[in-house]
Parts: C-alpha cells; structure tokens; sequence
C-alpha cells in the first residue's frame, strides 16, 4: 500500500440479518484530501464510516487505516469520529467535554486551540444541556479533532448549523487538510459536496461512481452534482 | 490498561454528578429518609387498643385485668360489654376480653376461661393481644398463695432482651438501601451513555472495554461508599442500631455490596434500550433478591427448593454478613463471615467479567 493512502476499503460486505448496508464496497482515500460520501439517508454512508473506526466488523473485505489493518486498537489515537448526533455529555460543560475526549486520547493541552477552531471559547463554561443545536455540534467537532488526528471522520458535520458557520468550519476542514490532515466527510447536501476534493456516491450499500465533482458529472452529463446523482442512481436501478 | 484514561473517566462521572442535585439527593437524601422512616416506624409503634370487662363476681377477673393494664405489648380500656362489637366495627380496639361473672368460680373448678373478641383482620395485632392477656393469666396464677411459681431463667448468646426489630432489620437494611439505590443509579447512567451515543464514541477512541468498566466502578463506587458512611453514621448514632462488631468491618461489607450493585448495574445495562426498560428490572432484578436474601424471612424458613435460590444470590450472603457483624459481634475469624465476604467478592468479579464481555457486542 503506497504512503500516499489513508484509507483503503476493500470490497467490504456488512449485512445487519437480511440487509445488505454494504455490498462490496472498494474504495481509497488519499493522504490529505477531503473526500465526501455522498448518498441518500440509509445509503450505508454511517455504516461504511462506522467500518473505518472499527466499531463495526465487515462479514467481508479488509478496512486498512493509516497502514494498518483493522481491527487495531492503536491505530484509533490517530483518528477522530464525530457522530451523526451530537453525542456529548448533557451536564458537562463545553470545555468539560473536550477535555474528557483529550485524557482520553491522552493529549495534553490543545482544549484551547479545540475550543478557539470551532469558535466556542468564549462559552467554554455553559453547560452542553443549554446549548442551541448548532453549538452541540460545534463542541462534538472540538471533540473530534482535540486530539490532532491524522484521519478526520465526520458524519454529517453540519446538520443543524447556520449557513455562515458552515462556511467557517469547511474553510476550517480545508486549511486542516492542506496541513495533511484526511477527511472524510459524510452528506447529503449537493453544495457541500462540491467543496470535496473527491467523492464517492453510495446507494443501496454500492459505490455508484467515484471522482472529483467535475469528473462525477461529465460522467453523468450533467451540468450540477444533484442531477448527476439522480441519473446514476437511476442507472443502476434499472441495471 | 491506563491509569490516566480509567482515571478520565471516573473525573467525567463525578463531575457530571456535580450538577446533577436529582440524583445527590436520591443518593444522599432517599437513604436517610426510608432509614428514618423505619426506624421510626419501628421504634415507635403505637401499642394495639385492647378493651376489657370485668363481670366477674369473684376476685380473679380484677387480678388479671390489673395485669393486663402493667403490659407493654397493649394499652387497656375498661368498657361496657355492649359497646364491645361497636368499638371492635369502628376499629378503636383491635380486641376486647371479657372476664365472665363465673370467672372466679369457674378457675376454682380447674377452667380459666376469659372470652376474647377480636377484630381479626390484623393478625398482629391480634397476637399480641393474645400474648398479653397469656402473660397476664400466667402473672396472675402465679403470685397466688401457694401456687407454682414458673421463672425461666434466659440467658443470650447474642443480643439481649432489649435487642428489637429494628435492631435485627436496621443491619440488613443499612447494607440494602446502598446496594439498590447505587444499582438503579449506575444502570441509569450507563444506559445514558449508551442512548445519548457517547459510548459509541468511546468505542472508537484508544478506550479498552475494561477501562470503562473500571472507570464508571471507581467512580460509582466513591460516591456509594460515602453514601455508606452516611447510612452508617445515621444507623448506629441516630438510629442508634445495636451494633456488637467493628464498625469498619461493616463499612468494608458495604462498599462490597454497592461495588456488586455497581457492576450488576453496568451488566444490566446491556439489556435495556431505554430508562423505561432498565426500571422493570427492578420487579425482576431486585425485588425478587429482596424477598430470598433473608431480610424479612430466614432462609433456613423457606420451603427448601427456595433455599437453592436464596444461596445464588449475593445480596443473601450481604444480608448474613451485615447481621453476624452487626448483631453477634462476628469477626473476620468466623468462617461463616469469611465465607460470605467470599461468595460476595467472588460475585463482584464474576459481574465485572460479564459487563465487559457484554459491551462491545451491544455498541457494534
């Protein structure tokens, strides 16, 4: 596997009882790059994301993350996961729960710097429970990336967050990922997939089709990214 | 395994309590309150209203009535015998006896025969009634002339003639109120944990399953054993509870019991999906332990094939534990005391062996 890879996916299959969530799935994801999974709700986006943090074992196919084959314990220090749902602890505060994530990850220092990123320094002391959703998600991010990871997951990062905040934090994600940092990035907003350097379309546990955005839509003959996902998705299904 | 990591999470568990003044007070308030309320409760009962009337012509009836008046088990009233079923219907007594206009006559011809009427729907008041007026007739026939004088003499292997129900009820219950207020508290917060999706995170950070376990124990277990010292203290120097053993052999034996609650609850937790479903494990999980630990009934009372269930349960040996310290002055000496701190401790690994084998198949 050349350095130049953070993720490699290989033909994963993951069934929960009769349902295939991910049906042979091979992909890559290069060092550095932000790389978006595109997909209706229930495409297997979270379950494929879940694989590459190892929560979830594939019945087939090998996730190597960072060089080393999952499951690996270690390999975890060096990723950062933040959730659908803001998962935070209600009755802590901001800077409470970022510093919890640090110990855990065993950094030092860096709350701060979490904190300042995400623009909630000045709430460090409110209580999570008070907080507006926006916020919520703002401090799952802080906790996320606390610990400086070199592969970012985020699923669905910016649900519940206002258009300008959006526009901060993927200026964010880019400025981190020209630092070497690889993210990848869950959605189904069309705009936010534009900003992705790659992207993979998913449906039905498959990856439809693969590339930058302009790639995807010359492959569709498309003039926009949501036309160009309807169409393929189209394809398939009556292939 | 990671000092620092175990240690994180035991700061997150008590910090997060911090604000939490719900579950302070279930933790620190609720005990004193159900304590003081037994205690209480049985301490100060109220003696069972008997009423009496004497028709007797001849001396006797007067003699037993007097000492029925001197018992302690019952508060006498002399009434008239026609009032005796009104009082009985509107339940100002419990029971009235009546000594007969032949009572005397009746004891010279070898009967004692006083009539008893009783309400009947309370059996232990009842009882006593029956004790008393038993004690009295036996007072009586003996402090007549030339009678034969019956004096047992009692001597106590343990406790003594002033030990009461609270004393034999308020060793258990200082040891059960701790083990089931920290169990319904841990499987809540774990259950927290998983719903709100941070165990998942957890999950996917460098975290072994062991060091969570161990975190959310010590964490769980310093606020119980504060709780314990709490009860404690109230137990013995408000309540004042008999206690013939060490004090701080009962504080181990309660840190034990809140450390199996601990991980029981943990363990349980794999099994509920919300609040709702982790409260019905207290009908399953806690009443039924409750009822065969001995706390109300002797095991060696029960039916025999209850008995197998009553000894494969912990809080059993908990309950007997507390007891021999408490009431008989039992030592770590005593094999019967090392032999139920021993099934206790060997519960709480086997609880902390089942709760971290059960959390990854639950979060994946």
């Amino acid at each position: 596997m050349s350095e130049q890879v953070a993720v490699e996916v290989d033909s994963v299959t993951k069934e929960f009882g009769v349902i295939k969530a991910l049906n042979g799935v091979t992909l890559r994801v290069r060092r550095g790059e932000i790389y978006g999974l595109l997909g209706p709700n229930g495409a297997g986006k979270t379950t494929l994301i879940r694989s590459i943090v190892g929560l979830i074992a594939p019945n087939s196919g090998t996730v190597t993350v960072l060089g080393r084959k999952l499951p690996n314990l270690d390999v975890l220090r060096e990723v950062g996961y933040m959730t659908q749902q803001a998962a935070l602890y209600p009755g802590l505060s901001v800077e409470e729960n970022v510093s919890f994530f640090a110990a855990i990850y065993g950094v030092e220092g860096g709350v701060k710097d979490a904190l300042e990123f995400v623009d909630l320094y000045t709430r460090r002391g409110s209580v999570v429970a008070t907080l507006s959703g926006g916020m919520r998600q703002r401090c799952s991010l802080a906790c996320a990336l606390v610990h400086r990871p070199r592969l970012l997951l985020l699923d669905e990062p910016t649900v519940g967050v206002d258009p300008q905040l959006r526009v901060e934090l993927w200026e964010q994600f880019r400025r981190m990922a020209a630092d070497g940092t690889t993210i990848i990035v869950s959605s189904h907003v069309m705009d936010e997939a534009e900003r992705c350097q790659r992207l993979g379309l998913i449906q039905y546990g498959r990856l439809l089709a693969e590339g930058s955005p302009s790639e995807v839509r010359s492959q569709a003959g498309t003039q926009n990214l949501e036309e160009a996902f309807l169409k393929l998705a189209g394809e398939k299904k009556e292939s | 395994m990671s000092g620092h990591r175990i240690a994180a999470i035991t700061r997150r568990l008590l910090q997060g309590f911090r604000r939490d003044r719900r579950t302070l007070a279930l933790l620190f308030v609720a005990p004193l309150v159900i304590l003081g309320l037994l205690g209480y409760m049985l301490r100060n009962s109220a003696t069972p209203a008997v009423g009496v009337v004497n028709e007797d012509s001849g001396p006797l009836g007067a003699v037993v009535a007097s000492a029925l008046d001197g018992s302690t088990k019952i508060t006498t009233t002399n009434i008239a015998a026609s009032d005796g079923d009104a009082k009985l219907k509107d339940g100002s007594i419990v029971a009235y006896i009546v000594f007969p206009s032949d009572f005397t006559q009746g004891a010279q011809g070898g009967v004692i025969a006083p009539q008893v009427h009783l309400e009947g729907s309370q059996p232990n008041a009842a009882a006593q009634a029956l004790q008393a007026l038993q004690s009295a007739l036996a007072t009586s026939a003996s402090n007549r002339p030339g009678a034969v004088r019956v004096q047992p003499e009692v001597t106590y292997l343990y406790g003594g003639p002033n030990l009461d129900t609270l004393d034999y009820f308020g060793a258990a219950a200082i040891g059960l109120i701790v083990f089931f207020l920290v169990f319904v508290v841990t499987i809540v917060s774990f259950l927290n944990e998983r719903s709100q999706g941070t165990l998942e995170r957890l999950m996917a950070s460098p975290l072994r399953r062991g060091e969570i376990v161990i975190g959310y124990m010590i964490g769980f277990t310093v606020l119980a054993l504060v709780q314990s010292v709490e009860v404690l203290l109230f137990a013995l120097y408000v309540l004042n509870v008999h206690n013939a053993g060490n004090v701080f052999l009962i504080f181990g034996i309660e840190a034990l019991m809140a450390i199996t609650a601990v991980n029981l609850g943990i363990f349980l937790s794999m099994f509920a999906r919300t609040e709702f479903q982790a409260v019905q494990f207290i009908p399953l999980v806690i009443v039924p332990q409750f009822l065969l630990s001995g706390i109300l009934f002797p095991v060696s009372s029960e039916p025999t094939w209850l008995q197998y269930l009553s000894n494969v349960l912990p809080l059993t040996y908990a309950v007997n534990a507390l007891r021999d310290v408490m009431v008989k002055g039992a030592d770590l000496t005593w094999s019967s005391l090392q032999l139920d701190v021993g099934v206790v401790a060997a519960f709480v690994l086997l609880f902390i062996v089942a709760g971290t084998a059960t959390l990854r198949r639950r979060v994946g």
